[in-house]
């Protein structure tokens, strides 16, 4: 009987929900990590005779290892073995080699017994650990109790050990960081109170565009009129210094002034000179006119400004420019935008009346909104937007956005918004210069603003966190006055069942938050004070903290209600259920089938939804690769900001709409279409999508778009930002598409050195890993997929040709030393089907169905579950591709199929 | 009454050694009194733990292993380090025989824990060397160590898993002070509350706590054995936090020490940034607020600050490519033998008050478990310092397959850390000792 069908009749046994007997669990593990029997030869010829029963060589005998690997001594031996072997060490070079192509077959295998081995050594079997929340889901739960978003940054991001983080084992907890999270709700409160305050406060402030370009205009007349004033006090010095009569003294000054500007610093010795301060130059301006020749040299700007002054409807709005450097008219950015100091915290929305001007390059018709300070340094932007308006017909874009009480504390009030890119210093100043070139002025005006509206919008009363509404009817602004004892314990138990999602304060607990109260009271604290110390300390207790499934014996047992509904919500939203939800839980309707599944509909269709989607996928593709290293602006220039966040979003955006849709999850492996917005249509050169929303969008035939691999994302996660890089493509797609992982990188492998600074192709290159057996083994299967995306540039762009520049020894590139090569893409995979190009490789992925959706089962289990998903799962595992696989995998059967087994429904 | 009688017992149930920092000891004597030069009695001990990441360049970091003792050349990528020669040591051979990844130069480092050593766990860990000399050297200072980290560079860098190069005794990763503002925070953030509402306020927080352990006593009570492991984290937060509030009480009124050096600049990233972390760590030995620290170092902004704009992982990896690769691992290298350097003069420059240095107390450790590349063999490793009794001025090639661990037991000894393994030690090792 093969292990399999052994799991299946465990599985016989399954119980339906409601039963409230403990759950029978899977049947015993059979041993897997097994290695073959053929391997013995090359032990037996190769090592055994120094480590056999005789000479025992370094104490270690391979001719009584077990090939069978079921506790970690013998791992640990067989670990060695694998070391020893991939580093060369052993055997050793003077004696006898094994064959090349055995050797590799025999490091292959055991790397992948190891890999194995550790999996199944590790299982745990099936118990999901004591789940902290961890940092996002705790965000999201202070945000849906209290409504208010805190800045939970300097908490650790959970991602500290391995595998996700919703994984219970790795979510540790240290005195540090409770006492963080006992700050960090009393911030929530804090906020939390304030917003209540002003929950009904709704302004308005509109700045009007073209007032911003007279500030701009009046500066730039100011300076143009300064310039007029320095070039008369150069004449005037100039004149005086050529008087026949001040010869000798110049003379001398020549000595040490050898230019005219430098002569001009002592203009007090000669006589006749003027004063700077006749022209309406300031007192240090005598002293060091180096202040006023920097009013000198405006006339790049002067001819930017006439260019300006020219143009369009500047009675009503402003354009945004892209100047380096201050001086023009318009503004590079919109000055002056700024919340107004008595607007407090809450939501926001931005509304820009704009347009693009007629000749405005599709790339350049985006406009870019942020916060100063928001994120520091470089300050990137926020969002960025399509702006489709013209002239004639601007359109209105509105933009929502949280203003955080952290942001008004920093005094975070300005807010921005400029052309895209026009935040990069480095790009506009060649950018202008480019443009001056070309048009003799400077770059042209692509945007114009009508006007830009701030909102506050008021919280109507049914939009009351339920952690605030909980609290009743007691006060808490600063003057209030302490209620009734009485009073204080029913709003602390309401809290608490809140802050627990759904579970009653237990005994004793609201006595003594009763008394925590009365003591802060007695030192001094004001009511609302010593409330919102109470109220801290229950968002910093274990119940709040952890989803507690209590669960006295070691015996499996179904879930509750509540324990489900919040099971749910934290997979599908990463925060607590909401009323609705809690509401079924609580009347049992939830552990329904029908109903548990129109609810999981219900939570995938909200836009909490995005809480998993993001979460999920940065994790299961590894997307953080994308901002491990910088893209090299100078080669890729239209790779920007902008692009690199909407190639991001992509990932998300394509799942997003397969969930929507429930369509199938292999259009991720190829599609006949993309799900992009205008900033991608515009990188990708497709025509005719506007606007910020993404949206499904058809390819044209023959189009190397359409499924992650054709993503700009995913493409550009496989190069290190100037370069591709094959190996770390190929195994990117073993390890998330193909559901083959390769063994982790070996240790002590001897790098292959020889090749270093050599004109070769990025092939010829990557050829010599299939010289060793150490590296071929793996590389065997992984460079040949690497080889078919190379039609792929480091940015995702189509490339048919390559090249390799070689540095000179002072690290320029030499001349002499460049190679460039048609791009050759068909490959073999190992022991698969040939292809000839990328649409080829494509197209053998695309076959592979099963294994992704086995991929992505195990990837969905580990994140929803909690725990890494072992071989003790591979019946549920069997189970929901089986499931989905009825339903021609679309998308939410996976998620349903594992809502439904009995792993997620039990402790 | 009945919540203090609670919470002694809870205590003294703890598994933490709860050290009680006295006023009249060394540490503080010597601050308080630091004006009028006193104390010539025996100067305390300290450690300092500097970990890089992704190794070195083993061509030119290495002195040859055929030059063994003290008449070595020293490699281009220690030449910054010519001044010290005679006061560093360069280890040769260490392994940490467990640790089979080549992405994770600190993860075990200091621990020496064989990652898959649990089964049923995925991941494994213990205490690393560092916690294990706070636990005796840091009882009478203000911190028990310092932990310092480089924040979202660390990933990048080639540390592997963790939070930081510390491992509490549970095997827990240490979270640390991300930046040189914040360590600068923690040590001198002056604290203007007047003395009474301090004593008010720690019995607040205690009584605050008292609520938090009885809200974890009864959730403990309704979870089954794996919970309450996990359980078991709330209640040693607890633990550590009554530790340090214990620790706090005791140096309610002594004053925080004035910070020697200027408070740090923010948005300092790469060279600048690690040179201010060491003036740091110097500022908290001077003021003798800790006596173990800590360094996690960031390599990928070093890089950048360096003008390299090549990632830090690729670069690991020069062998097989161009010039420039070779070229930025030997400019890492350089920069940090210059780093290092400027620590080692700023340890010597530093008089104790008997008129040593700093640096005749002070053990300094310098390396990764990663060589170059994926190559964990001979893990680069530099000792200086006078703290823990070593012989200096030594190309000390050990014999193969030496633990790691074997050098830290060796050190902790030396400092007077009386413990008898440490990770996978297998003994000290007695070339080592002067």
């Amino acid at each position: 009987m093969s292990p399999l069908s052994l799991h299946r009749m465990g599985r016989l046994g399954l119980l339906p929900l409601c039963a409230a007997a403990p759950i029978a669990w899977s049947a015993p593990e059979t041993p897997r990590a097994v290695m073959p029997e053929r391997h013995r030869a090359l032990l037996e010829q190769h090592c055994q005779g120094c480590h056999g029963p005789e000479k025992q060589k370094g104490k270690f005998r391979v001719d009584d290892l077990p090939l069978t690997i079921t506790d970690l001594a013998t791992a640990e031996r067989w670990q060695k073995v694998l070391g020893a072997m991939n580093s060369g060490e052993m055997p050793p070079e003077e004696e006898k080699q094994p064959e090349a192509r055995i050797k590799t077959d025999f490091l292959d295998d055991l790397s992948q017994v190891m890999v194995t081995a550790r999996k199944s050594l590790g299982d745990q079997k099936g118990v999901i650990a004591l789940r902290r929340l961890n940092r996002r889901e705790y965000r999201n739960t202070l945000r849906d109790l209290l409504g208010v978003s805190v800045d939970v940054s300097e908490l650790p991001s959970d991602t500290g050990v391995q595998g996700f983080d919703t994984v219970g084992a790795n979510l540790f907890l240290t005195g540090n960081q409770l006492e963080q999270y006992e700050s960090l709700g009393r911030d929530a409160l804090e906020e939390a109170f304030q917003a209540h305050e002003s929950a009904a406060l709704n302004k308005k402030f509109r700045l009007e565009a073209e007032s911003i370009h007279r500030v701009a205009l009046k500066r730039n007349r100011d300076s143009l009129d300064a310039m007029e004033r320095v070039n008369r006090w150069i004449r005037a010095v100039d004149e005086a210094a050529a008087r026949p009569e001040n010869a000798t003294i110049v003379g001398e000054l020549r000595k040490i002034a050898k230019t005219d500007d430098a002569l001009r610093y002592h203009w007090k010795k000669i006589p006749g000179a003027p004063s700077p301060m006749e022209f309406g130059f300031d007192k240090t301006s005598e002293v060091n006119p180096a202040g006023v020749y920097l009013f000198r040299d405006r006339t790049d700007f002067i001819r930017y400004d006439e260019y300006y002054l020219g143009l369009p409807h500047l009675d009503t709005g402003s354009y945004l420019t892209v100047t380096a450097g201050y001086g023009a008219t318009g503004a590079a950015v919109i000055q002056g935008l700024g919340i107004p100091t008595d607007f407090p915290p809450g939501e926001y929305v931005v509304r820009i009346r704009a347009a693009a001007t007629p000749d405005a390059p599709a790339g350049r018709r985006f406009l870019e909104f942020g916060q100063k300070g928001f994120a520091g340094g470089g300050t990137p932007a926020m969002s960025v937007h399509h702006i489709t308006g013209t002239l004639d017909a601007p359109e209105v874009i509105e933009i929502p956005f949280t203003f955080t009480r952290q942001s008004a504390e920093r005094k975070f009030r300005n807010l921005f918004i400029r052309e895209r890119g026009a935040g990069d210093q480095g790009k506009i100043a060649q950018v202008f210069q480019e443009a001056r070139k070309r048009n003799g002025f400077g770059p042209e005006a692509a945007l114009w603003i009508d006007w830009i509206e701030i909102e506050r919008k008021q919280t109507p009363p049914e939009a009351t966190p339920p952690g605030i509404r909980a609290l009743g009817s007691i006060p808490f602004d600063k003057e209030a006055a302490a209620p009734e004892p009485e009073k204080i314990r029913t709003a602390l138990a309401n809290f608490i069942k809140e802050a627990y999602r759904g579970t009653a304060a237990p005994e004793g607990l609201v006595d003594r938050l009763a008394r925590i109260y009365d003591a802060r009271r007695g030192v001094g604290d004001t009511h609302r004070d010593a409330l919102k110390q109470t109220l801290a300390s229950v968002l910093a207790s274990p119940r709040f903290l952890y989803r507690a499934e209590p669960q006295p014996d070691a015996e499996h047992r179904p879930l509750n209600g509540n324990e489900l509904a919040t099971r749910l919500s934290y997979f599908l939203w990463g925060g607590p259920p909401d009323a609705t939800l809690r509401a079924l839980a609580e009347s049992g309707e939830l552990l329904k089938p029908e109903v548990l599944t129109a609810q999981t509909e219900r939570l995938l269709e909200h836009p909490n939804a995005a809480q998993f989607i993001r979460p999920f996928l940065t994790q299961w593709l590894a997307l953080d690769r994308l901002d491990l290293f910088q893209f090299h602006k100078g080669l890729y220039p239209r790779f920007d900001d902008a692009t690199k966040s909407a190639a991001r979003q992509e990932v998300y955006e394509t799942f997003s709409h397969l969930l929507k849709e429930n369509g199938r999850l292999s259009d991720l492996l190829s599609a006949d279409y993309v799900v992009i917005n205008a900033v991608l249509a515009d990188y990708y050169g497709i025509a005719g999508v506007t606007g910020d929303g993404f949206r499904k969008v058809a390819l044209p035939a023959g189009s190397p778009r359409g499924g992650l691999l054709g993503m700009a994302a995913i493409m550009a996660m496989g190069s290190n930002g100037q370069r591709t890089n094959p190996v770390e493509r190929g195994a990117w797609v073993l390890r998330k598409l193909l559901h083959e992982p390769p063994p982790p990188a070996p240790a002590n492998v001897p790098e292959i050195a020889r090749l270093a600074g050599k004109l070769l192709t990025t092939r010829e290159r990557l050829r010599a890993h299939q010289e060793d057996p150490q590296c071929a083994s793996c590389h065997r299967k992984i460079d040949p997929i690497g080889f078919g995306l190379e039609n792929f540039d480091a940015v995702g762009q189509w490339r048919t040709t390559d090249s390799y520049q070689a540095l000179d020894a002072s690290g320029a590139p030499d001349p002499g030393a460049r190679k460039t090569w048609t791009i050759e893409a068909a490959a073999q995979l190992h022991k698969g089907p040939a292809f000839r190009d990328y649409f080829g490789l494509r197209e053998i992925i695309a076959s592979k169905k099963e294994n992704f959706a086995r991929a992505f089962t195990s990837a969905l289990i580990e994140y929803a579950l909690g725990r890494p998903c072992g071989f003790s799962d591979e019946t549920l595992v069997e189970d929901m591709v089986k499931q989905a696989g009825e339903k021609s995998f679309a998308t939410r059967e996976f998620i349903h199929a594992l809502v439904r087994s009995k792993e997620f429904q039990s402790k | 009454m009945k919540a203090s009688l609670n919470r002694r017992h809870f205590l003294q149930t703890s598994t933490a050694l709860i050290a009680l920092p006295f006023l009249e000891s060394l540490g503080f004597r010597r601050f308080a009194s630091a004006a009028s030069g006193a104390a010539a009695i025996a100067r305390p001990k300290r450690m300092i733990f500097l970990g890089f990441g992704w190794g070195v360049t083993h061509e030119s970091w290495y002195p040859s292993l055929e030059q063994k003792g003290p008449d070595y050349e020293l490699p281009a990528g220690l030449a910054p380090l010519a001044r010290h020669k005679s006061d560093f040591t360069v280890v040769q051979g260490l392994v940490n025989k467990y640790v089979s990844s080549g992405h994770a130069g600190s993860t075990f480092w200091l621990t020496g824990a064989n990652e898959f050593g649990e089964p049923g766990q995925s991941f494994h860990n213990s205490i690393s060397a560092d916690q294990v000399a706070a636990g005796f050297l840091g009882k009478d200072t203000r911190f028990d160590s310092l932990v310092l980290d480089c924040g979202a560079a660390a990933q990048p860098s080639g540390h592997g898993q963790g939070l930081s190069l510390s491992w509490d005794s549970r095997g827990k990763p240490m979270s640390g002070q991300k930046t040189p503002v914040e360590a600068f925070h923690r040590l001198f953030a002056k604290d203007t509350t007047p003395l009474e509402q301090q004593k008010a306020m720690l019995q607040q927080r205690r009584s605050v706590l008292d609520n938090a352990l009885e809200n974890a006593r009864e959730l403990q009570r309704s979870l089954c054995k794996t919970d309450n492991a996990k359980l078991d984290e709330y209640f040693q937060s607890i633990r550590d936090i009554e530790t340090r509030l214990s620790r706090d009480e005791k140096w309610l009124g002594v004053p925080q020490p004035t910070p020697p050096i200027a408070e740090p600049k923010a948005d300092l990233a790469g060279y600048q940034e690690i040179k201010l972390m060491y003036d740091i760590m110097i500022a908290a030995l001077q003021t003798d607020s800790t006596r173990v620290l800590t360094y996690r170092q960031p390599v990928t902004t070093l890089l950048t600050s360096l003008d390299v704009r090549i990632d830090a992982h690729t670069m690991s990896h020069y062998p097989g490519k161009g010039p420039e690769y070779l070229e930025a691992s030997e400019k890492r290298d350089f920069a940090q033998s210059q780093l290092l350097a400027g620590l080692l003069d700023q340890l010597k420059e530093t008089r104790e008050p008997d008129g040593s240095s700093l640096f005749d107390h002070t053990t300094v450790v310098y390396g990764s478990n990663i060589r170059t590349g994926h190559s964990l063999e001979n893990c680069p490793t530099i000792l200086a310092g006078r703290g823990s009794g070593i012989r200096l001025g030594h190309n000390l090639v050990v014999s193969k397959d030496t633990p790691l661990c074997n050098a830290w037991l060796t050190l902790l000894q030396g400092s007077g850390v009386s413990v008898e393994r440490h990770g996978d030690s297998t003994g000290v090792i007695p070339a080592l000792i002067a």
